[in-house]
Formats: structure tokens, C-alpha cells, sequence
């Protein structure tokens, strides 16, 4: 036995003080009458007493001392040490998509977190629970654990993802606790058949039930024809299945189409309708299963915003605007440099030759050609090198994602400068160009938090405008500077979606299907959101104090949507050993039982030989 | 220490109850007055085998021509008796409220004016350590009790008392009368020699034991250190618990029962009284209940 707060016991110290005020107290009371003759013939009327009933006398000052231990005993709580009376238990719960799934009683899920209360409450006291939780991320919720209340708890507040998990990191940490204790019981609590499962207990939570899926959903729209094409799936026996196109207001489907399909076949389905225009389109099968995450599948209109406003600052600005013009659809106004006067409203500025004294705030800048620092810029100018030839610039290799989308589709080709001007960054800008290490056409965010590009040359010093690169490269930095927010909007639950970050932008708010609020961040050029969650995501983007909302669709992954999934394998390696661990008995609880028993005797006591005698 | 116990109201009292026997029952100790013992009056009484020194002239002749043997015809014998009451007079019957010193007197002073109401002589002691100190001697008639028996009263309770002790060597008569002792018994000493003594003098043997209320039926419990009232060197240190107050009543019934074996062994009476009884209750559910006044 042993006690999880030992100095309790120096309550004992109680009973030789009860002993002490016994003694002091225990007085005869001196009582003079008429003759002691027949108390003292009763002696011969005495029985012979017994030892125990000798100890009558004593009988109350025996039940407080043992009133006085058991509280000792109480404080300092006993625990009892039963050899092999417990086990350890590591439990894996299934937290994938198809864990979602609806069966008679629950969830899945939640039949698997009965299932796992269930163990815990039939296990002996002193157990050692882990649950290693596998849903968007492998999560060890608790390990070794001897709190049942704790582990049920922490269980409690779990819930399914609706990703693909793989368990094989779950599996590697379960080999390990095997491997420090073979008599460790492994269970994995979830919805899929191993094909062999080597020292571990599978516990299956799914039975038949009906499922019904839709994916590859795509569309067209010419004209006033809208045109929905997609796959819809039984995966549990044939069925006839309604598929119904909601447009965006539309509450009832505005158009529907009926599929006959196979147990586990892909069946094309395409629906139309006529629209003069919509925000989102959606399908949905009508018929109700046992998920309905994966029964519709959504895509939004991202109308982008052909027009963009440009200010060219140049004295000849005619090269520029031409191939700006011809890489978008841009309303551009050029002034000459003198009388430029820090004009605001544009969405791309672009200063060519020309050092203005501050830099604008609301939109993108290109600095072309600056022969001199600029405040706020991120880069120093130090001088202007010639060459009496040319040098050829060289290409960036960098992998990061603002070069890759700068180059992008760029073929490489030789870039040739007779002299180019000599920068020093000493904001974190990405080099797209350089000669010897000196960046020569960089991009990055200046110090008002714009997107800023900066050539450090003069375009007509070199070939620029005549490499198959130059419009590739323009479009790329229209791009850069013109960002949609996102590139598309159906996604897969578990995808990344890259969030394009406007300069100027306040902040950036993500609702997400189950509800929950988080805000991306901001410094940088991307934003990337995870897409844990089946449902629509709604982006709340707000610059310069005015929201613009954009909303990203985000599938069921397509194999959660198998009822029955099939794995092949979670072996164990090692041989199993029936051993038990050290269980314990809190003897809390029977030390206050006894304390209450003890109190109740000394009570009596007194009462008897206060009251009954008299 | 003087009481108050002899007083108008007790002694009127006393008379009616006298009264009351005298008009309903024959009266008491035989009657005016046969005694137990045998002697010359006319009245036969029985027969006994005849021994030597006995008186030749009350030989039954005719008996002895029927069963060829000697026996004497035996008559009862007619004379004034005389009543001598012994209260005991230590300090046990003294302590407390007093209320067994003054029960004691009560009952003397009835048992001596139903006696002089029988024409019958009486004298009370009182026994103090080994003596028995004459109160009240040899009184005869009403107008003798009223004017002496006031002298209880004046009756000092302390010390020890010898019952045996005091009326070995007193004069006791006998065969002439009752010899009333009335005591708390709760003594170490010897009595039983004086009843012996008693007896041997042919007295008629009439103990009454006084006990107060708390000696009938104690209440003491718990841790309790008693000392005799009589003797420091007594005492009775104990955690009285129920088993002691069992053995208490027990010890209390065995002295009462060898008390009343050791009287009717003796031919004589034994009444047990509480100290708080009214002198009424003692008469009738004492002396007539018991069948001692008839």
C-alpha cells in the first residue's frame, strides 16, 4: 500500500494527544453515601468478564483512536497495489471521413467512443490508457494514462475529420508501446475490414448501410446555357438516383435528371439549365443516405474583374502601356513624370525613369528603370553600371511560390542589359533576375504593404521586348499585380486552397461549413487556407475597410465515401504476452465508510451510556 | 442533631391506625396476651415428650396410660410483655436527607404505642458503636408513651453501630415479648449472633431494614469513587456500567433474602421499608400486608 500524500499520516500524532486528554480527562467522581456495603458485596455478583468486555470501558476511546487513524489514513489516501490486477490499452479511433457516417445508434464515430468507454469501464483499477486519435492530423490525446474520468473526457470532446487519414504513423506508435509491453491491448476502433491485423483487435463499427456520392462536378455556360457535368456513385447496391441543379436564390432545384448506376460504378450525369447568370451552382442527390456531406458538390463563379486602373508615370510610357494593354484589359492613364503630384485611385502604378518623392499606398508599384532611392521602397540605389557590350541576366531557380507564379510559362531566355543600375534590397524581396548576385528584376511588398516590382534597368537597353519571355513575364506580374483571390473554388476536404492576399488588405476572415471563425494572415503575398471541413468556406477579404467575400467549395474525399473500406493491413510486430500491470485500489472511499462507521459506533456509545442506562 | 419526627400530627396518626386494627382485626401480637410461649395459664396449648427436671404435676396421665410414655401437657402462658425496639443509630442512617433516621423513629414510635396500646410494656434503644443506650425504658400505658416518646427526637445518629455487639450483653428478657430491630443492615458487623441470642431468650424476632430510595435502586453510573458514610477506609472505585448495577440489584436481593431467611429461620418477621414510605403505607403494606400485626 502506498499513499499519494504521505505527511496525512502525521495526523497520528492524534492519538497519543487522544490518549493524553483521555487520561487527564478519565477523573472518578468522589461521591460520599450512606455505606458502600452492597456496592462492594455486587463484586461477588460480577460475571467473570471476558478480555473484550474489559476493554468496555475503553471502548469509546478505542473507537476514536481508530476514528483518528482511519482520518489519517484518509488524508494521506491509500493507495493499494494489486500485482497484475490491471492492463494497458492503446486505443486507436478512426477519425476519418466515412467515420461520419450515420448507423442506427450514432455516428460511427460515436459508436466508437462508447465502445472505448465501454473498455475503459470494464478495466481494472490502475489501468493505462492511450488513444492515439487518426483524423486530419495523428494526434496522441493522451498516453498512459491512469485517469478513466480524464480519458473520457478528453474522448468526449473528439471529433471526426473528414479527411483520408493513414494510420501508419498511429500503427509506428503502437509498435512502439508494444514493443516496451507485449501485454499491451492494441484496438483500433473504426469502420474499415483489415485484411490482416497482427496483435491487434479490430473493432469494426460499421455495418450495411447505403451510401450514395457525387464528384467531378464541372460546368459550362455560353450564352445563357448552363451545362453540369458530374459522376454520381452507389456504393451500396444499384439505385436510381435524382440529381437536382440548384442555382444561387434558388431554393428548389431549377432543374433535375434521374441515373440509373451500378454499385460501384462512376455514372456520368449532365443537367442543364437556362440562366442569364448565377454565383454559384450546385447538385445534389435528393434521395437521403446514411452521409450527406458527400450527396452535393458546389462550385462558385469567380467573375473576375477584367478592368484594372493603371497610372504609367514616364515621359515615353507608350512601350509600357502597349504591353500592359496587351496582357489585360486595363484602364491606363499615363502623365509625364513632371507632373506627376502623388495621385491615389489606381490599382497599378508604374514609374518609369522617374523617383517619386513618396511611394502611393493604395496599389501595386512598379519601379522601372529608378535611378534613385526611394522612401518606403525596401532597396537602396547605389549607382548605375554600364557595360560596353551587354551582360545577360541571370534566371532565378528559386522554388518559392512568388517565383514560381512570376515565371511561370517563361522559356529561359537571355536576358541582355548594356548597363542596369545596382540595388540594394534590404526588404525581403523575391529575385526573379540578377547579375552577379545583384538583383536586377525583384518583387515583394514595400513598406505601405503594396506589391511592388522593381526592373532595375531601362527596358529599351535591352532585348526585353523582343524575348518570347517579355508578354509571358508582363502577364505573370499583371497577375502578381492584379491577384484574384483564389484560383479556383472546388476543392476536396484535406486540399490546401492559396488565398492571393491584395495589398492593402485588412484582414481575412474564414467561416467555415461546422461554423468555426479563424483570420489568415496578411504580410505576405499568399495566404494559405486548410480545408479540414465538407462544405462551403466563405472568405471575408477586407481592404482598405470595404469587404469583398468570396466563397470556396470543399468536397468529401471520394474514398470516405465507401461504407465498407478495405485495408490490407495493421500488424504489430512481436509476440503478445498475457501480462498484466499493477493495479491499484483507492482506499479512499472505504476509509470514509469506515470513518462514518467509527462516528456512528462512538455516537452510539455515548448514547448507551448517557442515555439507556439511566 | 434533633428531629421533628414525634410531633401531634404523626402521634394522631399513629392512633388512628391503632384505632382502626382494634376495631377490625383481633389485635396485635396475640392479643392482650398470648404468647408464643408456654406457661401456666389454664388453656391447653400441646404436648412434649417429658424430660428429666420437669415438673412431675403436669405429666398427662391419660396420655400416658394410652401410649405407655411420659408427656406434658403444655398451656399458654398469660402475661404482660414487654416490647423492646433497638434503633440503629449509626451515621448510614443519617446520611443524606436523613430520611432513614427519620423513617426509623417513625416506626418505633408506632411500634411502641400499638404495644402500650396492648397494655404491654416497651423500651427503646438506640445502638451507637457496641451499646445499646436505653432512649425510652419501661413505659406502660398512653399517657407514659405520649410523655416519653418525644425523646426520639432528640436520637443522635454517627458513628458505627454493633448490632451484635450492643445486645449480647444487654438485658433482653425472655420469653416475654418482641424484640424489634430496625436498622439499614448495610454493615459489615455481625447481627446474626444478637437474633441467635434473641431467639435463645425465646423473643419474638421483628427486623425492619430501611433503605433509602437510592439504596433500593441506585442511579449512580460512569466513573464513580463512593465512600462509606461510616468508615473512610470503605470505599468502591469503579466504572459503574450496566453488568455493576445487575450485580447491585442482585447483592441487594441476596442481603434482603439471607436478612428475611435468617428472621423466619428464627421464627420471627421481616420487612424491607423504603426511607420515603408514609408511615400509613408502612403499616398496611408493610405489617398487616405482611401478615406481623393481625
Amino acid at each position: 500500500m502506498s499513499f499519494l500524500y504521505p505527511l496525512g499520516l502525521l495526523g497520528l500524532i492524534g492519538i497519543p494527544i487522544l490518549i493524553l486528554v483521555y487520561i487527564i480527562k478519565t477523573k472518578y467522581t468522589e461521591q460520599t453515601i450512606a455505606s458502600t456495603y452492597l456496592w462492594r458485596l455486587s463484586e461477588k455478583f460480577l460475571k467473570r468478564k471476558n478480555p473484550i468486555s474489559r476493554l468496555a470501558g475503553i471502548i469509546s476511546l478505542i473507537l476514536q483512536i481508530l476514528a483518528v487513524t482511519v482520518i489519517s489514513l484518509a488524508i494521506a489516501h491509500p493507495i493499494l497495489t494489486v500485482p497484475a490486477g490491471a492492463d494497458e490499452y492503446c486505443f486507436i479511433l478512426d477519425g476519418s471521413g466515412s467515420m461520419n457516417m450515420a448507423e442506427s445508434d450514432g455516428t460511427r464515430f460515436e459508436i466508437a467512443k462508447n465502445r472505448i468507454n465501454e473498455v475503459i469501464d470494464s478495466s481494472g483499477n490502475g489501468s493505462l490508457y492511450t488513444l492515439i486519435y487518426v483524423g486530419d492530423t495523428t494526434l496522441t490525446v493522451y498516453e498512459k494514462s491512469d485517469d478513466p474520468e480524464l480519458c473520457k473526457l478528453l474522448l468526449s470532446e473528439l471529433q471526426p475529420s473528414y479527411s483520408s487519414p493513414d494510420i501508419s504513423e498511429a500503427m509506428a506508435m503502437a509498435q512502439r508501446l508494444f514493443s516496451a509491453n507485449p501485454g499491451a491491448e492494441l484496438l483500433i476502433f473504426t469502420d474499415t475490414d483489415y485484411l490482416s491485423h497482427q496483435n491487434v483487435k479490430i473493432v469494426n463499427v460499421s455495418s450495411e448501410v447505403k451510401n450514395y456520392s457525387i464528384s467531378d462536378m464541372s460546368y459550362t455556360y455560353s450564352g445563357n446555357d448552363l451545362t453540369v457535368t458530374g459522376n454520381v456513385i452507389s456504393h451500396k447496391g444499384d439505385a436510381v438516383l435524382n440529381i437536382g441543379l440548384y442555382l444561387s436564390g434558388y431554393t428548389s432545384p431549377v432543374s433535375s435528371v434521374a441515373v440509373t448506376t451500378a454499385e460501384g460504378e462512376h455514372t456520368p450525369f449532365t443537367v442543364t439549365a437556362k440562366t442569364a447568370g448565377f454565383s454559384s451552382v450546385r447538385c445534389a442527390i435528393e434521395e437521403s443516405d446514411s452521409l450527406a456531406e458527400d450527396n452535393e458538390y458546389v462550385i462558385f463563379n469567380v467573375q473576375k474583374n477584367e478592368m484594372f486602373k493603371t497610372l504609367i508615370v514616364s515621359d515615353n510610357p507608350f512601350f509600357l502601356k502597349s504591353s500592359i494593354s496587351s496582357a489585360v484589359s486595363a484602364d491606363i492613364d499615363t502623365v509625364p513624370a513632371s507632373e506627376y503630384t502623388g495621385t491615389a485611385g489606381y490599382g497599378l502604378y508604374v514609374f518609369d525613369s522617374f523617383v517619386p518623392d513618396s511611394l502611393p499606398t493604395d496599389g501595386t508599384v512598379w519601379l522601372v528603370n529608378v535611378d534613385g532611392s526611394v522612401s518606403g521602397s525596401g532597396f537602396s540605389v547605389q549607382r548605375e553600371i554600364s557595360f560596353e557590350t551587354s551582360a545577360v541576366l541571370e534566371r532565378s531557380s528559386s522554388t518559392s511560390s512568388v517565383a514560381r507564379a512570376l515565371l511561370k510559362d517563361t522559356l529561359g531566355d537571355q536576358i541582355h542589359v548594356t548597363e542596369y543600375i545596382k540595388c540594394a534590397p534590404y526588404r525581403n524581396f523575391t529575385t526573379l533576375y540578377s547579375y552577379n548576385s545583384n538583383p536586377i528584376i525583384f518583387a515583394g511588398v514595400n513598406a505601405n504593404g503594396n506589391r511592388q516590382v522593381v526592373f532595375g534597368f531601362d527596358l529599351h537597353k535591352s532585348n526585353i521586348a523582343v524575348l518570347y519571355d517579355y508578354p509571358v513575364l508582363i502577364r505573370n506580374l499583371v497577375d502578381y499585380s492584379f491577384p484574384e483571390i483564389v484560383d479556383r473554388t472546388d476543392f476536396v476536404s484535406g486540399d490546401r486552397a492559396e488565398i492571393n492576399v491584395i495589398a492593402n488588405c485588412d484582414s481575412i476572415r474564414v467561416d467555415s461549413p461546422l461554423g468555426n471563425v479563424s483570420y489568415l494572415d496578411t504580410t505576405g503575398a499568399f495566404a494559405t487556407l486548410p480545408l479540414d471541413e465538407v462544405g462551403t468556406y466563405r472568405i471575408t477579404m477586407t481592404v482598405a475597410g470595404s469587404p469583398r467575400i468570396f466563397n470556396v467549395f470543399s468536397a468529401m474525399q471520394p474514398e470516405e465515401s465507401v461504407p465498407s473500406p478495405i485495408s490490407e493491413s495493421a500488424d504489430v510486430i512481436g509476440d503478445a504476452a498475457d501480462l498484466g500491470i499493477d493495479g491499484i485500489r483507492d482506499l479512499l472511499t472505504a476509509a470514509i465508510i469506515a470513518l462514518a462507521v467509527l462516528f456512528s459506533a462512538d455516537w452510539m456509545v455515548y448514547c448507551y451510556e448517557k442515555y439507556q442506562l439511566r | 442533631m434533633s428531629y421533628f419526627v414525634i410531633n401531634e400530627e404523626l402521634l394522631s396518626q399513629i392512633e388512628m391506625l391503632e384505632t382502626l386494627i382494634r376495631n377490625n382485626v383481633a389485635g396485635m401480637f396475640g392479643g392482650n396476651h398470648r404468647s408464643r410461649n408456654f406457661g401456666s395459664s389454664c388453656e391447653f396449648a400441646d404436648y412434649r415428650d417429658y424430660a428429666d427436671g420437669d415438673d412431675t404435676s403436669k405429666i398427662d396421665w391419660n396420655a400416658y396410660a394410652r401410649f405407655e410414655k411420659l408427656y406434658l401437657k403444655l398451656y399458654l402462658d398469660e402475661r404482660q410483655m414487654h416490647t423492646r425496639i433497638y434503633i440503629d443509630a449509626s451515621r448510614s442512617m443519617e446520611h443524606g436527607d436523613a430520611a432513614k433516621a427519620e423513617q426509623s423513629i417513625r416506626i418505633a414510635a408506632l411500634i411502641a404505642y400499638l404495644s402500650v396500646a396492648e397494655m404491654d410494656k416497651v423500651s427503646v434503644y438506640v445502638i451507637k458503636e457496641g451499646a445499646a443506650i436505653p432512649v425510652v425504658s419501661n413505659i406502660v400505658g398512653k399517657e407514659s408513651y405520649l410523655a416519653s416518646i418525644g425523646a426520639l427526637n432528640d436520637v443522635v445518629f454517627d458513628g458505627d453501630s454493633r448490632i451484635s455487639d450492643a445486645i449480647l450483653p444487654s438485658t433482653v428478657g425472655y420469653g416475654d415479648g418482641m424484640s424489634v430491630i430496625i436498622s439499614d443492615f448495610l454493615t459489615d458487623n455481625d447481627y446474626e449472633n444478637a437474633l441467635n441470642h434473641l431467639a435463645a431468650k425465646r423473643r419474638d424476632i421483628f427486623c425492619i431494614q430501611v433503605l433509602s430510595r437510592e439504596e433500593l435502586n441506585p442511579l449512580t453510573r460512569g466513573k464513580v469513587h463512593l465512600f462509606d458514610s461510616e468508615s473512610e477506609g470503605r470505599e468502591y472505585r469503579r466504572h459503574v456500567d450496566r453488568e455493576i448495577a445487575e450485580a447491585y440489584k442482585k447483592a441487594l436481593a441476596y442481603l434482603t433474602g439471607k436478612l428475611r431467611d435468617m428472621c423466619q429461620a428464627r421464627g420471627g418477621e421481616y420487612v424491607l421499608v423504603s426511607a420515603e414510605d408514609s408511615i400509613s403505607d408502612v403499616f398496611f403494606d408493610k405489617m398487616i400486608g405482611t401478615g406481623v400485626v393481625k
